[in-house]
């Protein structure tokens, strides 16, 4: 049983600031559906690294079998945190968000000391490509401050960096251009019969390195007749920071996006990156208790990602041009596992005249990004992306369509290096193709 | 205690990627899906091969340590939960699909094959492999066999039994016996294969089995069965296999469970109705209609509420959802899921309904019954918290009096769980001491010793009662 001890601070084993809930951990019921959805599992066939596994180790060390160890917080970096088991479990257990709990309790069991040096000097050197990003020369600081990249570079001796990290990491940057976030007005103004007002949610990855990706996101938003508002002081959404177990800093960013938000009186909160959305999503959680309930359950019902948002209000197709082109369609796990939108994007791709939607294998299978994990575990990274690459190739699809930052630099690298002839697109920019200029 | 020099002699064998004695790996070795039973291992080892199974063997019968085979660990009634503690052999590494022979219609496959991957393998190459437990996406060939695993179509194509036709095994003292192949016919002296299907780990380590394949069916329809109280819905069963029709799937959840799917996934589900059956024939096209025709006739007959029938494959999976979701919106009531398996003669579904029902509110437990109806297997499931001392009292109090009708009706205590730890009183009140005596009897010509898997199907009799709970202590 869970024993809480006011004295010492603890429930179990766990530290009790950010202890996984044992409710939740009791819930498992041990039944291995969760399994074959794993990617690490599959991977090393080990039970440890598997959810059904990690939540045993949790609830162990919740229930003082076991102390908080090296090994357990091993495993809760090693998850990926893709949420397949969620889908997959019968008794809605949630073994990724429970791992991301134990990334807390990691960083307070294990505390780091020191820089590392040479992921410093790689966000501020390396990641400073080009003389034109020179004159927005904020861009590698944002980069570092945004993407939660400061803080893992402070707490960096927690993790385990493959040899090869830089290399890949430096492969994957995307040609920089100017962010978008800047550029955007505050508000782009409906066309045709006006149906609503959004309040965009500009994702950081999307803004610095995907700013074409999110401008054609708000062209086909203007194109279904909402007025679009991006208000500029948008912060992180906090996603990187609940991955690499910083939860104060999460809250923090979420408590003001959802001010900002809420006061700017729009119909729904509309975002283009799945793992931001999924973030969104979850503020109601990560703020329990520390916010307004009935705000944040508002905050909860205006928020949706593109596809979704779309395929709920009804896809506008007048005026839509054709797009010769064969796709085939990754799905994002924070799209499909941790927002449950799966048959929304296919609804749109099919919707596009004359484009195919070629099914792959797999489609749900992470492609072995996941944040920073893809660089922490290079090597078992690259086998999880050559298993989607595989299914990929097989449809031989013009395109490769997704529609989260974190997959789609993933997936642009490994087509190149792999030397295929996919291009990856994020579904706005699909969409946005089939919209006159 | 195992020593260091037997963990290298392992690593020389095995190599030292399948060598585990870390206490996080053991401890994770140390359950199945068997509720409230956890024990430590002192090693757990990953054969890839026959003769690394052998190799792990010999060492730990030099090292006196039980011997205890797993697959995936989804087991429910504790048959890889190494309660002596000892050495856990997985045999999940050695999953390779061998052969698949089209001559004979048979494959032949590792112990770890995924019984789902096997499903797939074959389905490719126009054959069928029938067996199907719920666990099958993650379940192992070695397990099942071991476990002699059913499923949804036990009804009309039997269950993993049926479809063993040989076997290769590591006895205890580490020689290997192959029993069976791919000949149909075989009388040749004794059945070790069919004593092996269902040994629950306790008489040898399966490494290989040659497996029956079918023809699949070419067609395939889907209904679905509303009932506005039990008796009928029994009746119903009962009347359809009177009738001589064997549907592929006859499945049946009360209205407990219909309350359940209906929170969880909200398809407008009827609230009020005492039971669905889930009903699918499949084979010839021509035979399908017919008995489609027929199904619907004896459906009208006996008064069902709603019959709906599904016009393509799209609607038949709707139709199947609340079935499928079934255990999903159980487990999700409580923290604790008991899922039994008691089976009775199918004509006596209802009495066993109708005693469910009662013993539910003798105990005041929260109940959730549903199964495969057709072949009278079915999984009262109780909702429970297994910190609360007097609710689990009452569960297993509600489980021992069903059993007790079940057995007097000539049911038996498990339809396709096997016996392991969970029932080990049961089996004996089933079968009496005389049975008992005789199992034991044959348990000790395979394994004089009691290395493997002990403590499992009876009680040994010269081991105390362990306590489970404090195996799984572990502290630095």
């Amino acid at each position: 049983m869970s024993h809480t001890d006011p004295k010492e601070n603890l429930i179990g084993n766990f530290q009790a600031k950010d202890a996984p809930d044992y409710e939740a951990v009791l819930q498992c019921m041990r039944c291995g559906f969760c399994l074959p959805t794993c990617p690490t599992y599959v991977l090393t066939n080990r039970e440890r690294s598997s959810p059904r596994g990690r939540v045993a180790l949790a609830r162990a060390v919740a229930e003082q079998k076991l102390e908080f160890s090296e090994a357990v917080k091993d495993e809760a970096f090693f998850c990926l945190d893709c949420r397949a088991c969620t889908t997959a479990c019968p008794s809605g257990v949630r073994a990724g968000e429970v791992m991301e709990i134990c990334r807390t309790q990691a960083n307070a069991a294990f505390p780091a000391s020191g820089m590392q040096k040479g992921l410093r000097e790689f966000i501020l050197e390396k990641m400073v490509p080009s003389p034109a990003l020179m004159e927005t020369s904020m861009v590698p600081a944002r980069l570092y401050q945004k993407l939660g990249i400061q803080w893992l570079v402070r707490n960096s001796q927690v993790l385990k960096l493959g040899p090869k990290w830089m290399e890949k990491a430096e492969g994957m940057m995307p040609k920089l251009s100017k962010p978008l976030r800047l550029q955007l007005p505050d508000l782009v103004p409906a066309q045709g019969q006006k149906r609503g007002k959004v309040g965009f949610f500009l994702g950081c990855v999307m803004t610095l390195m995907y700013p074409e990706v999110s401008r054609q996101t708000v062209r086909v938003l203007a194109h279904q007749g909402f007025d679009v508002l991006t208000p500029k002081n948008q912060k992180c959404c906090g996603a990187p920071h609940m991955t690499e177990g910083d939860r104060d800093t999460a809250r923090k960013l979420a408590s003001e996006n959802l001010d900002l938000f809420m006061d700017l009186g729009v119909d729904y909160i509309v975002t283009d990156c799945a793992g931001c959305g999924s973030a969104l999503k979850e503020y109601e959680e990560i703020l329990a208790g520390r916010a307004d309930h009935g705000r944040l359950e508002a905050f909860r019902a205006k928020v949706r990602d593109i596809s979704e948002f779309i395929v709920e209000v009804g896809i506008r197709t007048e005026g839509l041009q054709p797009v010769k082109a064969s796709v085939t369609y990754h799905e994002p796990c924070h799209l499909c596992h941790a927002q449950g939108i799966s048959a929304q994007p296919r609804k749109l791709i099919k919707a596009i005249p004359g484009v195919e939607l070629r099914e792959m294998n797999e489609a749900s299978w992470c492609c072995g990004s996941a944040a920073t994990w893809g660089l922490k575990f290079h090597g078992e990274s690259q086998q999880v992306l050559d298993r989607k690459l595989g299914n990929v190739q097989a449809t031989g699809a013009d395109y490769l369509v997704t529609a989260n930052p974190g997959c789609h630099l993933q997936l642009a690298w490994g087509l190149r290096e792999a030397g295929m002839k996919q291009e990856v697109l994020h579904l706005m920019e699909l969409l946005g193709r089939a919209i006159p200029e | 205690m195992i020593s260091n020099t037997a963990v290298q002699h392992l690593i020389e064998h095995l190599g030292k990627e399948n060598v585990y004695v870390e206490k996080e790996d053991l401890l994770v070795f140390g359950y199945d899906s068997t509720p409230g039973v956890h024990h430590l291992p002192e090693v757990a080892v990953f054969p890839t091969t026959t003769a690394q199974v052998q190799a792990a063997m010999a060492l730990a019968l030099r090292e006196s340590l039980p011997i205890v085979p797993r697959g995936s660990g989804t087991g429910l009634s504790g048959g890889s939960v190494p309660v002596q503690g000892g050495m856990v052999i997985c045999l999940t590494r050695m999953n390779r699909i061998l052969e698949i022979d089209e001559a004979n219609l048979t494959a032949t496959v590792e112990a770890g094959v995924v019984t789902l991957d096997l499903f797939n393998a074959v389905a490719a190459k126009g054959l069928f492999y029938p067996p199907d437990p719920g666990s099958q996406k993650t379940s192992t060939m070695g397990g099942n066999v071991a476990e002699n695993a059913g499923g949804l179509r036990g009804l009309k194509y039997g269950v993993t039994r049926d479809y063993v036709m040989g076997l290769t095994c590591v006895l205890a003292d580490g020689s290997i016996i192959q029993t069976g192949g791919k000949s149909v016919k075989d009388v040749a002296g004794y059945s070790y294969r069919d004593l092996l299907v269902g040994s629950e780990g306790t008489l040898g380590i399966i490494t290989e089995i040659v497996v029956k394949l079918i023809p699949p069916p070419q067609d395939k329809r889907t209904m679905l069965a509303y009932f506005s109280d039990m008796r009928t819905a029994g009746e119903a069963v009962s009347k359809i296999i009177a009738a001589k029709i064997i549907p592929s799937t006859l499945e049946i959840m009360d209205k407990n469970t219909i309350n359940c799917v209906e929170d969880y996934v909200k398809i407008g589900l009827p609230r009020q109705m005492a039971a669905l059956l889930l009903i699918e024939l499949d084979g010839h096209p021509v035979v399908v209609a017919e008995e489609t025709e027929g199904v619907q006739r004896i459906l009208k007959e006996v008064g069902a509420a709603e019959v709906h029938i599904a016009k393509d494959a799209a609607e038949a999976a709707s139709l199947a959802a609340a079935r499928r979701t079934a255990l999903s919106a159980l487990a999700r009531v409580s923290p604790t899921t008991l899922l039994e398996d008691a089976t009775v003669p199918r004509s006596r579904l209802a009495d066993t309904f109708a005693e469910i029902e009662r013993l539910t509110e003798k105990y005041k437990l929260k109940v959730g019954t549903f199964g495969h109806a057709g072949d009278g297997n079915l999984h009262p499931t109780v909702l429970c918290d297994e910190r609360d001392h007097d609710e689990m009292h009452r569960a297993h109090a509600f489980y021992n009096e069903l059993y007790e009708m079940v057995l007097s009706i000539g049911g038996t205590v498990s339809g396709e769980h096997g016996i392991g730890l969970a029932k080990i009183e049961y089996l004996q009140r089933q079968i009496g001491d005389g049975g008992v005596a005789v199992m034991r009897r044959i348990k000790q010509a395979f394994d004089p010793d009691g290395r493997l898997n002990p403590g499992k199907i009876f009680a040994e009799p010269t081991t105390p009662a362990q306590n489970l709970e404090e195996g799984f202590r572990v502290s630095h």
